[in-house]
C-alpha cells in the first residue's frame, strides 16, 4: 500500500520496496568491511513527517525507517529480496496453505524487560486489526481467519491466531496464501509489549517500546525531529551507532532541504531534487558516496478502463504507442530513470517479462495513429490528465501531454491538484482520462503489484457513493486474470507460482494494457561513507542504520 | 506591502485636520515635475518595455514558448538560446518574452480591478458616511486584516488554479487599502465650498461624487494604484511558487522560478533570467510610482 | 480613553467574526472530501466509520451551525482538531507560533535597527556617499520576491560558505538569522526609505530649528525631538506590515524548513487540512488585528498631539 505520503510530494519517493541491489551503474564501491564494528556515533538524516511509526499504522518509506529500527519481527528481507528469519526459527505452511506455523527464538525482551513471546506477536496483530485502531495497513492480515469479525468490530479477538506455548505462532487463513510469510516482513507484523494498550494509547503512538535494534529517546516530537539510540538489550546482532537523530523536513522541499543538508555536512545520508542528480553524480560518484539502482517500484498511468476515451484496449494502446519514453528518461530525467516495458519490475528478476508491454517498447507514432483510428480517438478528442502538485512531475507530465497532443492530435488538458483530491477523482464512478500513479510492492512478491492494482476484488465499490474503496481505481476486471491469481495463491511451489503470476500479467497488461507502464522505480542517494561503514541501502530503500559504524 | 510608506494613513489624514494630500489639477505641471526625475522615467522606460513585449510577444520571441524539444534540455545560454533552455528543452527567452503577457495581465488587470472596487465603496462610504460608512470600512477593516498571501490561497483553494483566481483574489484582498484611502479624501473633499454648491444647485448623488468630488480625492489612489503593479506581479509569482498559481505550461515568470529553484548553485541561468523580469518589473512601477507621487504632491519631496 | 477602548475592542471582534465567517464560507465550498481522505483515502473502509468521523468532526451539520460551533469553542481557544494527526489545533499550532513569533520579533528587529538605523543615517549624512548607496540599495531591494532573496541567501551562507546550517533548527537562536534577514529585509528596505523621508522632514521642522537655535546640544535634539518624532510613521508602517510578514513567513518558513505557523499553512494546504488553514488564519488575522490597536495606542503615547477619540 505504497501510494504512499512520500510519493504525494517528492519525485524520488520512497516507498517500502524490495530492492534489488547494484542492478544499475554505480553503486557505491565501498563496500561493507568486514573489520571488528566498534560502537559510537550519531546518524543524521532527514525525512518528511511520517503517518505514524507505531507499527499498527506505519505506511511510508519515512515511517518504515523509524519502526522497523525500533521492532523487529518474524521474518526481514534483504535489499536483493530475499526473505529469510529474524526473530522466526522456522515458518512451515500445512499442505493447503490454510495454516502457518511460526517457531519463534526464545528469550529476547522488548527494552521495557517484557518478554517478547508468541503472544507479544498475537498482541501486536490484534491491536492493529481492531476496529477501534482505524489502522490503513490492518488489510495486509486480512486474509488470518477472525480478521473480517475483528475489524468490523463484533470480535474483540483475533480468532485466527492462537500460542500454544511461548515459542509457538499458529496462524489459521481464511484464504489459503502460501507465501503468507512474505508478509509478515511487513511492520503491521510487529510484537508488540503489554505497556502498549490499544491503538489510540497516544503516549505509545509517539513513544513506542519495541524490540529493535534502537529505541526511542524521548517522544516524536511531531514535525520537528525524532531521536533514536542504541538499544543495549536487542536480541539480535546488536546495533553500532549510539544515536540516530531524525530531523523531520518540510514534505514541498524535503529533497532539497536533505540534498542542502548532506552538502553542508548536517545530514549523513540525502536523497537530491531530480535538478541536482547530475552534478551530485559528478561531485559524489568519485568519491565512494553514490548509490544508484532500480528499486521494486514502478511509475505508470492509470487510465479510466471503464469509462470515457480510454475504455477501449486500443486508445489505451495508442496512448501507449505515442509516448517516446526514452526521449523524456533521457531528456526530461537526464538517464535517472529507464523505461518501463512490464508491470511487474526488472527489479523482480525471476518473475519480470520483457517487452511484455509490446506499445511501451519504442514510440511508433503510425501505430498509434491507426490504433486511435480505431477506437474513435479522433483528433481533437478532449482527454483529462491528472497529477499531483509538489511531487516534481510537472515537466514530465508536460512532455507526455506535448506528445499525446503531437502524435494523436489529443486535447489534453493537464490538471495539477493535491495529492487527496487527485485519488478522489479517481476514486468517483464518472472518472475519466488517465492519471499519474505510482507503485512500490510491500513484500517481495509479484502478487503485491497484480492483486491490489488490477484484481476485481480491489475495486470495492461503496455500494451508496459507487466510489472505488480499493487501488483498482481504473476498475480493470478480467474473470481469467483473477482466476489466474487465485490459483498462484494457492500454489506452493515458488517457481510454478511465479509462472502463474507470469501469465496474470500477460492478460492484464500484455492483452489489455489495464495500466500504461511508463518508467522504472530509479532511486538515488548519497551517503557520507567518509565517517560511516557497513552503510548501504535495504529494500525500503533507508539507510542500513543496524549494521552502520563508525569507520 | 509598499502601500503604506509614505502615503497618509486615514485616520492620521482625518486627525491631522489637513487634507492628505492636495490635489494637483494642472496636468501639464505633473508631468513637467515627472519628466524632471530620472528615476520616474527610467521606470516609465522599463514599463514602456514591458508593454511593448508584451504586445508584440509573437514577434520579439524567437521561438515558440510551448515547443518542447527533449533533444536540448537544460541547455546553458548559447548562441541558438540567449537564456538556455528549460526541463522541456523550451527556449527560456521566448518564455520571459510571454511572460510579461501574464505579468501586464495579472498586474494591471488586478489593480484595475482593485481600484474599481476600492474606489466605488471608498467613495459610497465618504460621501454617504454613517450607516454605509460602517459597513464598508467594517468590511475593508476584515479584508484587510487577512494578509494577502493567505487569503489568495484560500480563494484559489476554492476556485482551482488559473489567471482569472490570481486576479480575482489579489483585487478581493486588495481593495480594502483603497477604500480607506480614498474615504478619507472623500471625507475632506465632501465639505468643499463647490461641493455644497453642486449640491445646492440640485445635482445628483452620482454627478457630485463623479464630476466633483472623484477628481478631487483621486490622487492618492493613483499613487497607491502604480505602486502596487509591481507587488501584484510577485504576489502572483509567490502564488505560483507555492504551487497554487497558474498551470505549470503556461510561460510565467512564477511558473519558471518554481521550476527553476532546484537548480540554484548548478544551473542558474534557469532561475536568473525570471528573477531578473520580476525584479525589472517590480521596479519600473516603483519608479513609476514614485514619480507619480512626487508629482502630484510636491509637499512631499 | 476607557470608551475609545471599547469601541476598539468591539471594532475587533467585528473583523474577527467576518473573517472567520469568511474562512468557513469559502472552505465550505472546497471540493473533495476532508473525511473521505481522512479516513484512510487508499483502503477500503467502513461506511459506518466515516459517518462516525463525519460526526465526530460535525460535518455532518449544516455550515451555520458548524460555525457557531466554531466561534463558541474559538471563544475558549479550542481550535478544533485537526485531520491528519487528530490533535487538537491548538495544541499543534501552538508550539509553532512560538517558533513564527521567534522569526518575527527577530525580522522586526531587524526591521527597526537596520532598516531605521540605515535611514536615519542616511538622512543625516544627506547627499554623501552612504546616502546615495542606502538610497540605491533600498530601492532595488524592494523589486525582489521574498523567495529570490531566500533562496540567494541560503545557497550562499549555507550551502556554499557553510557558515549557517541549511535545516533551521528553531530552538538554537543563531539559526534564525538567515530566515530572518530573509523576511526582514524588503521591509527593511521600505522602513530605511520611511526613515530617511520622515528624518528629512523632521529636520526641517520649526520645532528643531528653535531647538538648535536655543542651543539644545544636538545629540539631545536629535535623540529627543527628531528621532522620536521620525520614528512614528515606522512603528506604524510595521504594525501594518505584520500581515505581510506572515504571508513572507509562509514562503520564507518553506524555503528555511522553520517549523512555524508559515509552514505548516504551505503543508496544510496540500493536505486539505482544513481545519489548520483556518487556524492559521484565524491566528493572523487576530494578532493582526491586536496589533493594530497596540499600534495605535504607541502612536498616541509617542505623539501627545494625537488624541484618542
Amino acid at each position: 500500500m505504497k501510494l504512499t505520503k512520500a510519493l504525494q510530494w517528492t519525485a524520488v519517493a520512497a516507498a517500502t520496496a524490495l530492492a534489488v541491489s547494484a542492478c544499475s551503474s554505480g553503486s557505491a564501491d565501498k563496500h561493507p568491511g568486514s573489520t571488528v564494528a566498534k560502537n559510537g556515533g550519531t546518524f543524521r538524516l532527514g525525512i518528511v513527517e511520517p503517518t505514524a511509526i507505531d507499527p499498527y499504522n506505519t505506511q511510508e518509506s519515512e515511517g518504515t525507517l523509524v519502526t522497523q529500527n525500533l521492532f523487529t519481527g518474524l521474518t526481514s528481507v534483504s535489499a536483493d529480496g530475499k526473505i529469510s528469519n529474524a526473530l522466526a526459527e522456522s515458518r512451515t505452511p500445512n499442505d493447503d496453505c490454510s495454516q502457518w506455523t511460526f517457531k519463534i527464538k526464545g528469550g529476547t525482551t522488548f527494552s521495557n524487560g517484557e518478554p517478547v513471546d508468541a503472544a507479544a506477536f498475537v498482541r501486536g496483530w490484534t491491536r492493529a486489526a481492531a476496529k477501534d485502531a482505524a489502522s490503513d495497513v490492518a488489510y495486509h492480515l486480512g486474509e488470518i481467519d477472525g480478521f473480517k469479525e475483528l475489524n468490523s468490530g463484533t470480535a474483540v479477538t483475533f480468532r485466527g491466531l492462537s500460542a500454544p506455548d511461548a515459542t509457538t505462532l499458529v496462524v489459521k487463513m481464511a484464504i489459503p496464501d502460501c507465501e503468507f510469510d512474505v508478509r509478515t516482513f511487513h511492520t503491521v507484523f510487529s510484537p508488540v509489549p503489554q505497556v502498549a494498550g490499544a491503538a489510540s494509547n497516544k503516549a505509545y503512538n509517539d513513544q513506542p517500546i519495541g524490540n529493535g535494534p534502537f529505541k526511542m529517546e524521548g517522544p516524536w516530537q511531531h514535525n520537528s525531529k525524532i531521536t533514536l539510540v542504541r538499544n543495549d538489550s536487542y536480541g539480535l546482532t546488536k546495533a553500532h551507532l549510539d544515536r540516530i537523530e531524525i530531523s523531520i523536513l518540510n514534505a514541498a522541499n524535503a529533497d532539497q532541504l536533505e540534498y542542502q543538508g548532506f552538502q553542508a555536512g548536517q545530514f549523513d545520508w540525502a536523497r537530491m531534487p531530480t535538478e541536482q542528480l547530475t552534478a551530485a553524480k559528478a561531485t559524489y560518484k568519485a568519491k565512494g558516496d553514490w548509490y544508484e539502482w532500480d528499486a521494486n517500484g514502478m511509475n505508470y498511468l492509470l487510465p479510466m478502463d471503464f469509462n470515457g476515451p480510454t475504455k477501449s484496449k486500443e486508445a489505451r494502446e495508442a496512448i501507449s504507442y505515442a509516448i517516446d519514453r526514452d526521449a523524456i528518461a533521457k531528456g526530461v530525467f537526464k538517464g535517472f530513470r529507464t523505461s518501463a516495458d512490464s508491470l511487474v519490475p526488472p527489479a523482480f528478476v525471476d518473475a519480470y517479462q520483457k517487452g511484455v508491454c509490446a506499445s511501451c517498447v519504442k514510440q511508433d507514432k503510425d501505430k498509434a495513429k491507426q490504433l486511435a483510428a480505431q477506437a474513435g480517438l479522433t483528433p481533437g478528442t478532449k482527454l483529462y490528465f491528472g497529477y499531483n502538485t509538489g511531487g516534481g512531475h510537472d515537466p514530465w507530465v508536460q512532455a507526455v501531454a506535448a506528445q499525446l497532443g503531437d502524435v494523436l492530435g489529443l486535447d489534453v488538458h493537464i490538471d495539477g491538484i493535491p495529492f487527496k483530491q487527485l485519488l478522489d477523482k479517481e476514486k468517483t464512478p464518472d472518472a475519466t482520462g488517465i492519471y499519474r500513479a505510482a507503485w512500490g510492492a510491500d513484500y517481495p512478491t509479484p502478487g503485491n503489484f497484480l492483486n491490489p492494482l488490477l484484481a476485481t476484488s480491489s475495486i470495492d465499490e461503496d455500494q451508496t457513493t459507487h466510489k472505488v474503496q480499493g487501488d483498482n481505481r481504473g476498475r480493470y476486471s478480467n474473470p481469467a486474470f483473477d482466476a489466474l491469481l487465485h490459483q498462484a495463491t494457492g500454489t506452493k511451489d515458488l517457481a510454478a507460482r511465479t509462472k502463474l503470476y507470469q501469465q496474470a500479467e500477460k492478460i492484464a497488461i500484455g492483452d489489455d494494457l489495464a495500466l500504461i507502464p511508463l518508467w522504472n522505480r530509479s532511486q538515488q542517494r548519497v551517503a557520507n561513507n567518509e565517517k560511516w561503514a557497513n552503510l548501504t541501502y535495504d529494500f525500503s530503500e533507508n539507510p542500513t542504520l543496524a549494521t552502520a559504524s563508525l569507520k | 506591502m509598499t502601500d503604506e510608506t509614505t502615503t497618509a494613513q486615514p485616520q492620521q489624514g482625518s486627525t491631522d485636520g489637513e487634507p492628505a494630500i492636495r490635489v494637483v489639477r494642472e496636468w501639464q505641471e505633473v508631468w513637467h515635475r515627472f519628466a524632471a526625475n530620472r528615476l520616474a522615467l527610467l521606470g516609465l522606460v522599463l514599463v514602456a518595455a514591458l508593454l511593448v513585449t508584451a504586445a508584440f510577444a509573437p514577434w520579439i520571441a524567437p521561438y515558440d514558448p510551448l515547443r518542447q524539444d527533449l533533444m536540448h534540455t537544460i541547455e546553458p545560454p548559447s548562441g541558438a538560446h540567449l537564456f538556455g533552455t528549460d526541463a522541456l528543452g523550451r527556449d527560456q527567452l521566448s518564455r520571459v518574452v510571454y511572460g510579461t503577457r501574464i505579468a501586464v495581465i495579472v498586474g494591471l488587470v488586478s489593480i484595475l480591478l482593485t481600484l474599481i472596487i476600492g474606489i466605488a465603496l471608498g467613495a459610497v462610504a465618504g460621501y454617504f458616511g454613517r450607516f454605509y460608512d460602517t459597513v464598508v470600512m467594517r468590511g475593508a477593516d476584515i479584508f484587510f486584516a487577512f494578509p494577502l498571501l493567505i487569503g489568495a490561497i484560500i480563494i484559489i483553494t476554492v476556485t482551482g488554479r488559473g489567471i482569472w483566481p490570481v486576479v480575482l483574489s489579489l483585487a478581493v484582498f486588495g481593495w480594502a487599502t483603497v477604500a480607506r484611502l480614498l474615504r478619507s479624501s472623500v471625507l475632506s473633499a465632501r465639505e468643499m465650498d463647490y461641493v455644497h454648491a453642486a449640491r445646492a444647485l440640485g445635482a445628483g448623488h452620482l454627478r457630485v461624487i463623479v464630476r466633483h468630488i472623484l477628481p478631487n480625492s483621486i490622487a492618492p489612489v493613483i499613487i497607491y494604484g502604480t505602486f502596487n503593479v509591481g507587488t501584484a506581479v510577485v504576489a502572483e509569482a509567490s502564488l505560483s511558487f507555492l504551487g497554487v498559481g497558474v498551470s505549470p505550461q503556461v510561460p510565467e515568470w512564477g511558473n519558471m522560478l518554481a521550476a527553476g529553484r532546484g537548480f540554484i548553485g548548478v544551473d542558474d541561468y534557469m532561475w536568473m533570467l525570471p528573477s531578473l523580469a520580476v525584479v525589472l518589473t517590480t521596479l519600473g512601477f516603483i519608479f513609476v510610482g514614485d514619480g507619480v507621487r512626487d508629482a502630484l504632491d510636491p509637499k512631499l519631496r | 480613553m476607557g470608551r475609545y477602548l471599547l469601541r476598539r475592542l468591539g471594532q475587533m471582534i467585528v473583523v474577527l467574526l467576518g473573517a472567520t465567517l469568511i474562512l468557513f464560507a469559502c472552505l465550505f465550498v472546497i471540493p473533495g472530501d476532508p473525511v473521505g481522505s481522512l479516513a484512510g483515502s487508499e483502503r477500503a473502509r467502513d461506511p459506518a466509520v466515516v459517518k462516525e468521523l463525519r460526526e465526530h468532526y460535525g460535518l455532518d451539520k449544516p455550515l451555520a451551525v458548524q460555525y457557531v460551533t466554531y466561534i463558541g469553542h474559538l471563544v475558549q481557544g479550542d481550535m478544533g482538531e485537526d485531520y491528519i494527526q487528530r490533535r487538537p489545533v491548538s495544541e499543534i499550532l501552538g508550539p509553532k507560533l512560538v517558533n513564527t513569533s521567534k522569526l518575527a520579533v527577530a525580522a522586526i528587529v531587524f526591521d527597526v535597527l537596520i532598516g531605521a538605523g540605515v535611514g536615519a543615517l542616511a538622512a543625516l549624512r544627506r547627499y554623501s556617499l552612504w546616502d546615495t548607496a542606502v538610497t540605491l540599495v533600498t530601492t532595488v531591494l524592494v523589486g525582489f520576491p521574498t523567495f529570490v532573496i531566500g533562496m540567494l541567501l541560503l545557497n550562499l551562507f549555507a550551502v556554499q560558505l557553510k557558515w549557517v546550517p541549511v535545516i533551521g533548527d528553531a530552538s538554537d537562536p543563531a539559526q534564525v538569522i538567515l530566515p530572518a534577514i530573509t523576511l526582514a529585509i524588503i521591509d527593511a528596505a521600505l522602513v530605511a526609505r520611511l526613515m530617511r523621508g520622515t528624518m528629512l522632514e523632521v529636520l526641517r521642522a520649526d520645532y528643531v530649528k528653535t531647538a538648535i537655535a536655543k542651543g539644545v546640544p544636538r545629540r539631545q535634539v536629535l535623540l529627543k525631538h527628531v528621532l522620536r518624532n521620525s520614528v512614528i510613521p515606522v512603528v506604524t508602517y510595521i504594525g501594518i506590515s505584520f500581515g505581510g510578514l506572515l504571508g513572507g513567513a509562509i514562503i520564507t518558513e518553506t524555503i528555511f524548513n522553520w517549523d512555524g505557523v508559515g509552514m505548516a499553512m504551505s503543508t496544510a494546504i496540500q493536505q486539505q487540512n482544513n481545519p489548520i488553514v483556518v487556524g492559521v488564519a484565524t491566528w493572523g488575522v487576530g494578532i493582526f488585528v491586536v496589533l493594530n490597536l497596540v499600534v495605535d495606542l504607541m502612536y498616541a503615547m509617542l505623539d501627545p498631539r494625537i488624541r484618542l477619540s
